[in-house]
């Protein structure tokens, strides 16, 4: 499968006039637009308005993106851009820290409880989420769960994952479609209960 | 919503939906909250996985970047990049004129070309071959009375039939200004080698020609 396609798709609705095809777009790469951000400033509330901004930017830019490279390369890039003018705006030092180096799970809580302390709101429902997200994947069957973490975690192709877990690709596809339905099923409840906010973009 | 329709979106958030798919699955997402609100979850889903510690996964971003871009401009069809530069588009127009002019003068050759056997007066199976359908009059046993005598109608003359080759050498020659050089070669040497009576022939030289005139006399 060629890379970026669906994202392409997506891209080429909002140069033809959808903008609800960039709804997609932002749903799918906010949380890792704001985790790329987290490493120039501090605070999640920031980072979250320089995510915002570097998509506003993007989609203003859209008209000239040609696809040349893959669409969350661009938006990376316009991100980082957009952090680093930030950061030299309000004359601060970015947090370089190297998520390799830092990427022991005491550092991780440590860091995500003194951001989230900020907003206590934010840390009991993003607690609320990882806590059903979490459980649903202790309780799926090891084949769903082996699936859905090599892809999420691990970034593999199906191709690869098929490779991984001696099946054909079809069975990896429905692995990993049954193991998000099993998770959605939980998540959903948090979200429909006025938890979550992203029903309010239909 | 069906479960091939959640399994497509599940695949395409992976970016493993095959292209055409896409194409529809995308207009449909970018139309159908729901569809759209399990996408956004698929994405959550993700962050959990992959431990994105310090992100908010309930926050409204998405929200806020929608509301922001109700109050921007949607791009039209004339701002998409694919759509052609305005000033790249007038130079070449009558140049790409002249070449459909001459396709379709190549196009109309070739076909006559082909056409003929069949639209002739006679086709290949009412007359097995070109000395056959000489046989002006075919008389039966009767003789010249017998009800049972039919006339073959002469065949026409294949060549009779062909639009005369000076008259189609002067055609593309008529309308060479408005093709290349090379195309115009192209359907020169085209017809020239379709020419049925030197088909797999050398043209002999001009004077040779002449010698055989010279001799007919």
């Amino acid at each position: 499968m060629s890379a970026d396609v669906s994202d392409l798709s997506l891209v080429r609705r909002v140069q033809r006039g959808d903008k609800g095809a960039f709804d997609a777009l932002v749903l799918k790469y906010q949380h890792k637009l704001v985790k790329l951000v987290m490493r120039y400033v501090r605070n999640p509330a920031e980072a979250e308005d320089i995510a915002q901004e570097a998509f506003i930017k993007a989609y203003r830019a859209l008209p000239q993106f040609r696809g040349d490279s893959a669409f969350y390369t661009w938006l990376y890039r316009i991100a980082i851009n957009t952090a680093k003018n930030a950061v030299v705006s309000r004359d601060r030092s970015p947090i370089e820290y190297d998520l390799d180096r830092n990427n022991s799970e005491e550092s991780y809580d440590m860091q995500g409880r003194m951001k989230d302390a900020e907003t206590p709101e934010g840390l009991v429902l993003t607690d609320e989420i990882r806590s059903t997200v979490n459980a649903a994947i202790d309780a799926l069957p090891e084949d769903l769960r082996t699936a859905i973490v090599l892809r999420e975690l691990e970034g593999l192709s199906y191709e690869e994952i098929a490779a991984a877990m001696d099946c054909p690709v079809g069975t990896v596809r429905s692995r990993i479609f049954r193991a998000r339905e099993a998770i959605d099923r939980r998540l959903r409840e948090v979200f429909e209960g006025g938890l979550g906010r992203a029903e309010e973009l239909g | 919503m069906s479960e091939e329709l959640d399994s497509q979106l599940s695949a395409m958030f992976d970016d493993e939906l095959p292209p055409q798919e896409c194409e529809l699955l995308a207009r449909r997402l970018s139309r159908d909250g729901e569809l759209k609100a399990r996408w956004g979850r698929y994405a959550v889903m993700g962050a959990v996985i992959r431990a994105e510690r310090g992100v908010r996964l309930n926050a409204p971003l998405a929200h806020r970047v929608s509301a922001v871009l109700l109050a921007e401009p949607e791009f039209g069809a004339s701002a998409a990049p694919l759509a052609p530069r305005r000033g790249g588009v007038r130079w070449w127009q009558p140049l790409a004129g002249g070449a459909v002019a001459a396709g379709v003068a190549a196009a109309s050759i070739l076909w006559l070309r082909t056409q003929v056997p069949v639209s002739g007066p006679m086709t290949a199976a009412a007359v097995p071959s070109a000395a056959a359908a000489q046989a002006i009059k075919v008389v039966g046993p009767g003789g010249a009375d017998d009800a049972g005598a039919y006339v073959t109608p002469q065949a026409a003359p294949a060549r009779a039939v062909l639009v005369p080759s000076t008259e189609l050498a002067n055609y593309v020659v008529a309308h060479s200004m408005f093709s290349t050089p090379v195309a115009r070669r192209n359907l020169l040497s085209a017809f020239m080698t379709s020419e049925p009576a030197t088909a797999g022939t050398e043209d002999p030289p001009d004077d040779a020609k002449v010698d055989v005139k010279a001799d007919a006399h």
